[in-house]
């Protein structure tokens, strides 16, 4: 007998139950999928380094005749557990690779070239398979390489480097757990043997671009800082930790489809509550008929256990299939650039739905509590026990300015606001992430991180292979010359400005006792007073420095302090004056008085040209000069602030794709909230909608009446989002960047996009969908009140 | 007296299972102002249904009904609800009410929503509280309505029923769900309606309620089957009218 209940519960109730059913399956989708990707982003760097084989640090050398040296200065050094050493060419991101229709390919840092069969890590390809060799002629490339140039498998590139000129093809993008996050940009070249020697032969290649990866494993509570500071030409020295910390881009956008995952999860049982508790209690005349006929109230429960547990097993499957390819879609932009996994693989979706299907039971269990009170007279009367209720009407109709559609909404939502939380916190929570998210992508590529990469200027120059000639083969003075021309330049085609550059020299810097090499940034045609500072003051002569909070942690310094500072030619003690931010280096930057002088052979990169206007022209001028400038200079990255930030920052495109789909999910997480509400609505109301049509309102009234009063919940909802998605994104987008060197960022707010756009599409899916959903109320009829049971 | 409403050969049918039900056969009758006409019959017999049909609550399958000259077979849907809000009354059995309203916003809800009059808010307002004084339960104006007794929530659904002034009340076993004093109560505002000028249809099971109408329909098998004129229900004892029209329903098999 219970079981043709159920079956014809089942088949009365479709639509709430298909809904239902609907919300169980993405609840176990939304848990199993999410449960894998937080153990798998959590344990996901220390997995992906390991998998990859990188040691506990990592050195790069680069100049003439540095080959050799890490293996001179490690090799018998007892802190020194294991030395592995790849031999890497060098090459410029721009002149030295062409693509197959004779295009120069863009690279966002240094190139590295090297032979697969020298490899001391493991690299992977787009399957995350180990690249075990690579066919002589062939290819891969690690890093942005293939997004950047749009080049697929099996087209051809040409390097053209030195001397050389050879055309490879190729093969696929490489996963580069050391050099192949956005933040360090470089791209690496895996080739064969044979194509490697080949470019050994060229006599430019040989002398001037070679260097040495060297990964090394030093033993526990050993520092190794005092040894690499005696290897000549070190272009970057950084620990596992340190490495760990250029996935922070990876890992944010890893931990946003996390607590996407995480904020679904949490709608999709408010909604599964809702349902459970509404069906229920939408069950009391049936409950009280069976009661009045002696079943027990064990028996009554465990009809509806079993019909949720028939409901969420039925759910939790579909759910459990449909996880795997939803974590990949979720970790497919993360996975672009890493092999994320853990150790228990699909068992921890089993587990993630097994949570699902106990959760809906104890809903049930909990909510079918009510069968206790539900009694015979319910059956009877219809529910109407005679209880006495406290007054809640407060809004009167006599006092209201709207009409009476808008005034029967309105009351609804002041009179019985409970019935309407499910609708608020979803549409909060999911509006509030959303908003959090594009606050900060629109951060991102706003101006306003300009200042934590370098000074503001009207344009940036990116020009890799002057500043890598300038480093291996000039000095401080053809740079300051080669300013000068490009200011002249500038002047002479009625655009006078003045130009001037960063560069970042690797110097030892001694403080208590310890030592470390610590990246120096020093402006050319800058003062040190260009620069915006935290606290103190900028330093005002070559014996003052400024340093950022991390450096500050990292060698205990505080402002007052005198460090040390081998600048190569002379050791100076420098008093810091000034903390600053910047998030260049992840924050470990000490900022140098532009009269301190450093010894060019320490320095580690030339940044990016910058150009400041001194006519001060409009923002619509800069762009036009920018577009004579990439004629004039030949070259396309000419950059506006925000172009900077987007570039220096490298992910906004990432950040945008992971935005849209979060959008999309909102999207329909909102419109399934709306139509599961309404229906429950129109469920509830029947009788009152047949009565109002009864007295003569006409359908259109009825359903304005239920727009209305989802337009009034949406609208309160993602208003209330939107206001708290400021401080919010603060509160928690902040530590991200802090993590990045940032330690206080101004967001972009972008009233129109927070209280216009995002807000009107997530409130018009609101309002579209409860109005196709309120056409049903069309079906019922006047002639309904004499039905309705 | 001037026709109310005109019922001609209405039908109606319903196709349940794919079986065809004829629930109204060829009725035929009229209603002139003033008068108070019950409609009468055992269960299943088409009352409700034809209720419905000359109520334009519910579309016949054919014939005519007109009201106050206009054919509601023609009337689409929005004009048959504008004729509802502004031209009739319907009290039913369920004492259905909007929940979140009280009494008294309940009552002027169609007064509201209605555009005949161009009266402001406040002036309708004045006329519900005056029409819950009438009826005798203007203390419960602000309660919600669960807050009152079945007898007082029915009179407030008369109320409701009368706001825009009808010419025509309906009503589906208004007593059917209240006790004797409720139902004595609300029967003799519905009589005193009627005295007022208010035409009145209603459908009841109850002849001691039936004995207070000027015209009684008996209807069978979606027929009617007789008409039993009380107009002289008046000029004779409450009681005596209640037993002459007994003996009529038992000779037609009541």
């Amino acid at each position: 007998m219970f079981l043709r209940i159920l079956k014809k519960d089942l088949k009365r109730k479709k639509t709430m139950n298909i809904i239902l059913l609907l919300f169980i399956f993405l609840a176990s989708m939304f848990v199993a999928s999410g449960l894998y990707n937080v153990i798998s982003v959590v344990s996901g760097t220390d997995y992906y380094l390991d998998l990859a084989g990188v040691p506990n640090q990592a050195i790069i050398t680069m100049g003439d005749n540095v080959t050799g040296e890490i293996e001179k200065a490690l090799k018998n050094d007892d802190r020194v557990e294991e030395l592995k050493i790849e031999e890497v060419i060098f090459g410029a991101p721009k002149k030295n690779i062409f693509l197959e229709n004779g295009k120069e390919a863009e690279a966002k840092n240094t190139l590295l070239f090297q032979s697969i069969d020298e490899r001391k890590l493991n690299y992977f390809d787009a399957d995350n398979n180990c690249i075990e060799s690579v066919p002589e002629g062939h290819v891969y490339a690690t890093g942005l390489f293939a997004g950047r140039n749009e080049i697929k498998p099996g087209e051809k590139i040409t390097v053209r480097l030195g001397g050389l000129e050879m055309t490879l093809i190729y093969d696929g993008k490489a996963k580069d757990a050391f050099l192949g996050t956005d933040f360090m940009g470089n791209t690496r070249f895996l080739m064969n043997d044979n194509d490697y020697r080949k470019m050994l032969e060229d006599e430019v290649i040989y002398e001037h671009l070679r260097g040495e990866i060297g990964y090394v494993q030093v033993k526990d509570g050993e520092n190794i800082s005092s040894a690499v500071s005696e290897i000549p030409g070190v272009a970057f020295n950084g620990e596992r930790d340190t490495l760990k910390l250029c996935y922070v881009i990876d890992m944010v956008i890893a931990f946003i489809v996390l607590v996407l995952s995480i904020c679904l999860i949490i709608v999709s049982f408010v909604v599964l509550k809702f349902s459970i508790n509404f069906t229920i209690a939408e069950e009391f005349r049936e409950i009280g008929v069976m009661k009045a006929i002696g079943i027990k109230d064990r028996s009554i429960r465990r009809l509806y256990i079993g019909k949720y547990l028939m409901l969420a097993l039925i759910g939790s499957v579909i759910g459990l299939a449909a996880s795997v390819p939803f974590e990949n879609l979720l970790m497919k932009s993360v996975t672009e650039n890493m092999v994320l996994g853990n150790d228990i693989g699909f068992f921890v979706n089993i587990i993630g739905v097994c949570i699902v299907v106990v959760l809906i039971v104890a809903f049930a269990y909990h909510c079918t509590s009510k069968v206790k009170k539900s009694s015979p007279i319910d059956a009877i009367r219809s529910g109407q026990t005679g209880e006495r209720y406290k007054k809640k009407t407060i809004y009167r109709i006599g006092k209201s300015h709207v009409g009476t559609n808008t005034y029967l909404a309105f009351n609804d939502v002041i009179s019985s606001p409970r019935r309407f939380t499910t609708i608020v916190i979803s549409f909060f929570v999911c509006t509030l992430f959303v908003l959090m998210l594009v606050n900060t992508t629109n951060t991102m590529e706003s101006p306003n991180l300009v200042e934590t990469f370098s000074s503001k200027s009207d344009l940036y120059v990116e020009d890799v292979a002057d500043a890598m000639n300038l480093m291996n083969g000039g000095g401080k003075e053809d740079l300051v010359k080669s300013l000068a021309d490009r200011a002249q330049q500038l002047t002479e085609e009625g655009m006078p400005a003045v130009t001037y550059v960063e560069i970042a020299y690797n110097c030892k810097v001694s403080f208590a006792g310890e030592e470390h090499i610590i990246s120096c940034q020093q402006g050319v045609n800058t003062v040190t007073t260009d620069y915006k500072y935290l606290k103190g003051s900028a330093p005002a002569n070559a014996n003052e420095i400024a340093i950022t909070p991390s450096v500050s942690k990292l060698i205990g310094a505080k402002i007052g302090d005198v460090v040390t500072i081998d600048f190569g030619e002379e050791k100076r003690d420098c008093m810091v004056t000034a903390y600053f931010q910047t998030m260049n280096q992840l924050g470990e930057v000490i900022r140098l008085h532009q009269d301190a002088l450093c010894d060019w052979k320490n320095v580690a990169s030339v940044f990016q040209y910058q150009i400041r206007f001194t006519d001060h022209p409009s923002a619509k001028e800069i762009e036009k000069r920018k577009e004579r400038i990439k004629e004039l200079w030949g070259n396309d990255k000419i950059m506006n602030q925000t172009e900077y930030c987007s570039d220096c920052i490298g992910v906004v495109d990432t950040m945008k794709s992971v935005q849209y789909l979060l959008l999309t999910i909102t999207i329909i997480v909102v419109l399934l909230v709306t139509i599961l509400m309404e229906k429950s609505f129109i469920t509830d109301e029947k009788s009152q909608i047949a009565i109002l049509k009864a007295i003569g309102f006409k359908d259109r009234d009825v359903i304005r009446w239920h727009i209305f009063r989802f337009g009034i919940v949406g609208l309160a909802a993602i208003f209330l989002a939107a206001l708290v998605s400021i401080p919010m994104t603060n509160l928690c987008i902040s530590p991200i960047f802090g993590m990045m060197g940032a330690s206080d960022v101004k967001y972009r707010i972008d009233p129109l996009q927070i209280f216009v756009i995002y807000p009107g599409i997530i409130l018009l899916t609101t309002i579209v969908f409860a109005g196709l959903t309120a056409l049903t109320t069309k079906q019922i009829t006047c002639r309904d009140t004499a039905n309705i049971e | 007296m001037a026709k109310v409403m005109e019922v001609k050969d209405l039908c109606k049918t319903y196709v349940v299972n794919k079986r065809q039900n004829n629930v109204l056969k060829n009725v035929n009758f009229s209603v002139e102002e003033g008068e108070m006409v019950a409609i009468m019959g055992p269960s299943g017999s088409g009352k409700s249904t034809l209720l419905y049909a000359i109520s334009g609550m519910d579309r016949a399958t054919s014939g005519d009904v007109t009201f106050n000259g206009k054919s509601l077979m023609g009337m689409k849907e929005d004009e048959l609800a504008e004729m509802r809000l502004d031209e009739m009354g319907f009290i039913f059995q369920q004492m259905y009410m909007m929940k979140n309203l009280t009494i008294l916003d309940n009552i002027v809800l169609p007064a509201m929503q209605s555009k005949k009059t161009g009266e402001t808010k406040a002036e309708k307002m004045k006329r519900g509280e005056e029409l819950m004084h009438k009826l005798g339960i203007a203390e419960v104006a602000d309660n919600d309505i669960n807050e009152v007794s079945g007898g007082q929530l029915q009179r407030a659904c008369i109320c409701r029923s009368m706001i825009n002034k009808p010419t025509v009340l309906f009503a589906d076993e208004p007593t059917g769900a209240l006790n004797r004093t409720s139902s004595g109560e609300v029967m003799d505002e519905i009589v005193k309606l009627n005295r007022e000028g208010t035409t009145i249809m209603m459908v009841t099971h109850d002849a001691r309620v039936a004995a207070r109408c000027s015209r009684i329909l008996y209807i069978v098998d979606g027929n009617i089957k007789g008409e039993y004129d009380n107009s002289q229900r008046l000029a004779m004892e409450e009681k005596e009218a209640e037993r002459r029209l007994n003996q009529w329903l038992m000779e037609l098999g009541w």
